[in-house]
């Protein structure tokens, strides 16, 4: 009977990695995180409310499953929480969204396009890549050249392609359905930012030595 | 002299291992050879992957000391070229991607989306950068 009985008041929440929400909007339970409850309080449950966005809060909130569980605790009584997963939620408060203009983008893909342009003719001079090819010529056919196209303009393509084969976006559905590195290494700073965020926004997370 | 002849191979011999260990250090912190097994799906070859590097550098080394003369057709530059073009690309890839610029680029000008073009202007960049080098640049 009694087994039964605390089998039935569990609850069980899984706090989600990251949460979305607008500016003055009330965040509930289930926008920060997955409910397992009985059928009765599950309703209740889902609209609880467990912050409410305010001007002070910036666009970073962190919510942690301490704060959630001591609000189901308030409000319904003899319960067990159960907390599985992450022990907090990221929620971002998403202001306008600003849509980024064509000319500064433009302005961005020019950037890249010379300064990149720009530092492979640095690398070429700093390695002395033109002597190299020059006798890379003098090896194979025994003659001289000043201008080694055959040898240069395959070379300049292959650059390209090298770059291109290397962030997987051409082979992408046809070699493999892995991510490309590009994809994980924005995946990982990502999650470098979120480790940031909750170790530092979360209050809770570290005790000074003097309570003052 | 034998003592001179034994100082100067010791001195070689310890020039040429910190250059190779320097090289492999290099490619292995830019992940070339990785993302190429990864690619191919070929991670069980990836031993003579290593040795086709040994070789290449031996050959390098031999190419660059020696002066050899081959006396054959000029075309065979062309798979040369492009092949080590690839390979310096893919270096530049994974130097671009070591240091961090793209996630940085995206989040600092919110363009997650259009992140590809971005790529390709680095991309076109480099074809670019080349070509105007050994077409024009280098005759200046």
């Amino acid at each position: 009977m009694w087994e039964v009985n605390v089998l039935e008041k569990t609850i069980y929440i899984r706090m989600r990695h990251r949460a979305h929400v607008r500016p003055e909007e009330k965040i509930l339970l289930k926008d920060v995180a997955q409910i397992i409850a009985p059928e009765a309080a599950l309703s209740n449950l889902r609209s609880l409310m467990i912050h409410q966005v305010t001007e002070g809060d910036q666009n970073i909130i962190v919510i942690d499953v301490m704060e959630v569980i001591k609000k189901i605790i308030n409000e319904f009584e003899d319960v067990e929480v159960q907390s599985i997963g992450p022990a907090q939620t990221i929620v971002e408060v998403i202001f306008e969204k600003k849509k980024v203009s064509i000319a500064f983008f433009i302005l961005i893909w020019f950037l890249l396009f010379f300064g990149s342009a720009m530092t492979i003719m640095n690398f070429h001079d700093d390695v002395s890549m033109r002597s190299v090819q020059e006798k890379i010529y003098t090896i194979v056919t025994d003659k001289k050249a000043t201008k080694p196209l055959l040898f240069q303009i395959p070379y300049s393509i292959g650059l390209g392609l090298g770059m291109i084969l290397f962030f997987n976006h051409v082979f992408k559905k046809r070699l493999n359905e892995e991510p490309s590195p590009l994809e994980v290494e924005i995946f990982n700073y990502q999650l470098d930012l979120d480790n940031y965020v909750v170790i530092h926004e979360n209050k809770e997370s570290m005790k000074p030595v003097n309570d003052d | 002299m034998t003592i001179k002849i034994l100082l100067v191979l010791f001195i070689g011999l310890a020039s040429g291992l910190s250059v190779g260990a320097g090289f492999v250090a290099f490619l292995t912190v830019l992940g070339v050879i990785p993302r190429l097994t990864q690619l191919s799906k070929t991670m069980g070859l990836i031993q003579y992957y290593e040795w086709a590097v040994v070789c290449g550098v031996l050959v390098g080394v031999w190419a660059s000391l020696r002066d050899p003369l081959l006396h054959i057709s000029a075309y065979i530059l062309i798979p040369l070229g492009l092949t080590g073009g690839v390979f310096v690309g893919m270096l530049a890839a994974g130097l671009t991607e070591v240091v961090n610029v793209f996630p940085i680029l995206a989040k600092r000008i919110r363009v997650d989306g259009q992140i590809i073009i971005l790529v390709m202007a680095i991309v076109l960049g480099k074809i670019f950068g080349s070509i105007f080098q050994w077409l024009y640049f280098v005759h200046q």
